[in-house]
């Protein structure tokens, strides 16, 4: 593999690394409160969509993207209620919203006709002075939505670790009981951590339809939100880790067309299972390395029910 | 997750009962009601529940076909009577319905055994590709054809999960992502034989020649195919082994607790790993009833739908093999619906879909009042 090729490869790793790593990011902010978000792959389908919509709207990006947030959070909204007040187990209730979310937007993007129409999307951005490195530079033209994935990471990490308001939606995830008794509202920390979770999901799916492929297909985003939810998994909850794990697989997934472009041939269908089986060999090697500590929330995935309280 | 001060909160609320009680919120005074668990409801009124939460979802599925742009008044001839009481449609629905059950039984046998079997698409993609390799290398004699797809199904189904079960037994893999990332794969390796060396020579269309006649199941009195029957037979069996065998008592009992069961002597591994190799056998089952009931071939997506319409039979019909025989009836009248919407009034199919998610939603949601109640409460604190 020549020099120029490497750089490509690196150059166009962060354009599949921000969907993961921005889902995985909102999953972490909703599963800290104890609520096992399985819906993420009908999540990004709502972004994706009202992403697209909106782009073929108003054609403003950023405007978009705000409104993708919106609509998943408002989606989402419905999980929210299902889960913490009607302590619906939240499996099922992860489970049915991806098929609710499915059958919409492959119903409202048909109905609405925004199928296959292609849109203009955001153009790079180069990081000064850093882009003129000669050689390397081209690393650091990335799109805005791409350098604006750092400094979100940067604030929910410092909010998750650092801030009291982190520590009360962690605690809600770790001892619901023990923060309902210190005073913490176990249900608002949960709904809030849910519709802000699922905003950065839903801004996951619109970077893929309004950012990198510039329209809507049904169901584009091909499996990506179970492996941002096996990607939660790998980090162990943790932001910065979920962001290297991103980066490795952007890495695994901009590989495939650049050894395409160098006429490297490959069996086509089996180079598309790679970013699964990726993901169940991380999983394996999880569970293998997992030994000792476990850092999974302590309430992960239990409703919080008050009256049973002793 | 072991930081300081989250330990410090749940110390403070431990050892500290009076300081605890303080920073506790008063209800409110004029709090009227109070929830509380209720330990029992007799079953005529969580039918009557059940039944109302039926309703809702079919008249907020009702009021999504009219904003999609089916007539109000077209509605339940469409899906009533066009889909009951139509000779030919009926027969549609049952021959829809036999891989409906046969997933509806995959996915309650699994979670039977508290496993999320979230595979039953790859299982079945398996079992189909495995009763095709048998029609493609013309392996056995004439008449013994159709059992050793039916064997190959079955042997296919249950070895694609075979793996995420030891995975999860042994070391603990969440076997919701590892069997639907198996899906994901499964359906990529289907494409590659019907876009490769399985496409058809005679129209490169991708999908597999056609099967010969005896390779396909065959179709008894009156057009009915005999795929229904053997979804039935099926459902017979998991029946007894749910209800009436001994490996069945011992589900329940690793179903109601795996700890307290495996200290009652029950073989709680074993069980579990016969449970969910069965799912994956039931699932390559379905896969052989639409390749060699329906489609008379193996296609590219046949396999759309019915892994999510297994988990949600499986729910509606509370992991019960006879019931999720009629739910899976049930989901089978509204898939054929939706294609005759689909091609009546141009409605996608993903209605089916949202259809289906709804009622899971309103179903699950009545759970709550099932499990709850409002009591009236004084107006001082009533803790």
């Amino acid at each position: 593999m020549s020099g120029s090729i490497a750089l490509n490869w690196l150059a166009s790793t962060p354009d599949f690394a921000v969907p993961y790593a921005l889902a995985a990011l909102g999953l972490i902010i909703s599963e800290r409160a104890g609520v096992l978000s399985l819906g993420a792959e009908g999540l990004m389908l709502v972004g994706a969509l009202a992403g697209i919509g909106a782009q073929l709207a108003l054609g403003q990006p950023a405007v978009s993207l705000v409104l993708a947030m919106l609509a998943a959070s408002a989606v989402s909204l419905l999980f929210a209620v299902m889960v913490i007040w009607l302590r619906v187990n939240q499996v099922i209730a992860g489970l049915a919203l991806v098929f609710f979310c499915q059958g919409l937007t492959a119903l409202v993007g048909s109905l609405a006709e925004w199928t296959n129409h292609a849109t203009e999307g955001i153009g790079g951005m180069a990081l000064w002075p850093l882009s003129l490195l000669p050689g390397v530079g081209r690393l650091f033209e990335q799109n805005a939505m791409g350098w604006l994935t750092l400094p979100i990471f940067l604030a929910v990490a410092w909010f998750l670790s650092r801030t009291s308001a982190g520590l009360r939606l962690r605690a809600v995830g770790e001892n619901p009981q023990a923060a309902d008794a210190a005073g913490i509202r176990v249900a608002m920390w949960r709904l809030a951590a849910v519709l802000a979770g699922s905003a950065l999901v839903g801004l996951a799916g619109a970077y893929i339809s309004v950012v990198s492929t510039k329209l809507w297909i049904a169901g584009m985003t091909g499996g990506r939100g179970w492996i941002a939810v096996g990607l939660v998994i790998f980090a162990r909850w943790s932001p910065w880790k979920a962001l290297v794990g991103a980066l490795l697989f952007g890495c695994i997934e901009a590989l495939i067309p650049q050894l395409a472009a160098a006429g490297v041939q490959l069996p086509q269908y089996f180079v598309m299972m790679t970013p699964y089986a990726v993901t169940l060999g991380v999983m394996v090697w999880v569970a293998l390395a997992r030994r000792g500590g476990d850092d999974e929330p302590g309430a992960l995935g239990q409703p919080y029910v008050r009256e049973e309280r002793r | 997750m072991a930081d300081a001060s989250l330990v410090a909160i749940s110390e403070a609320a431990q050892t500290d009962p009076e300081a605890a009680h303080r920073a506790r919120r008063q209800p409110l005074a004029g709090r009227r009601y109070a929830l509380e668990i209720r330990q029992h409801m007799g079953w005529r009124r969580q039918a009557l529940i059940l039944a109302a939460a039926l309703l809702v979802g079919l008249a907020i599925s009702a009021a999504i076909l009219v904003a999609a742009g089916v007539p109000a008044d077209e509605l339940a001839n469409e899906f009533v009577m066009q889909t009951f009481f139509d000779g030919q449609n009926f027969r549609a629905v049952l021959f829809q319905a036999a891989p409906m059950i046969l997933v509806g039984l995959a996915g309650s046998l699994a979670f039977r055994a508290r496993f999320w079997n979230l595979g039953l698409e790859g299982q079945m993609i398996w079992g189909a590709i495995g009763a095709t390799a048998v029609s493609m290398w013309q392996i056995g004699p004439e008449p013994l054809r159709l059992p050793l797809m039916f064997a190959a199904a079955i042997g296919c189904g249950l070895l694609w999960v075979l793996g995420p079960a030891w995975l999860k037994i042994r070391l603990g893999v969440n076997e919701i992502i590892s069997t639907l990332m198996l899906n994901y794969m499964a359906a990529n390796f289907l494409l590659h034989l019907v876009y490769g060396s399985w496409k058809d020579p005679k129209d490169n269309f991708p999908y597999s020649p056609q099967f010969r006649a005896f390779e396909r199941l065959p179709e008894l009195g009156a057009g009915v195919s005999s795929a229904i029957v053997l979804a039935a037979v099926v459902a017979l069996v998991a029946w007894w082994l749910v209800g009436v065998s001994r490996a069945g008592l011992y589900l329940r009992f690793v179903d109601a607790n795996p700890r307290v069961a495996h200290a009652n002597g029950v073989p709680v591994r074993r069980t579990i790993y016969g449970a969910v190799l069965l799912s994956g056998a039931m699932a390559g089952l379905a896969g052989f009833a639409v390749a060699a009931g329906q489609e008379g071939r193996l296609t590219q997506a046949f396999y759309q739908g019915y892994g999510f319409s297994g988990i949600l039979i499986a729910f509606l019909a509370r992991n019960n093999p006879l019931a999720a025989t009629v739910v899976a009836l049930l989901v089978a009248a509204l898939f054929v619906t939706g294609r005759s919407l689909q091609v009546f009034y141009q409605v996608p199919f993903s209605m089916v879909q949202l259809i289906q998610a709804v009622i899971v939603v309103c179903v699950a949601s009545s759970d709550f009042f099932i499990r709850h109640r409002l009591r009236r409460v004084g107006g001082e604190a009533a803790q």
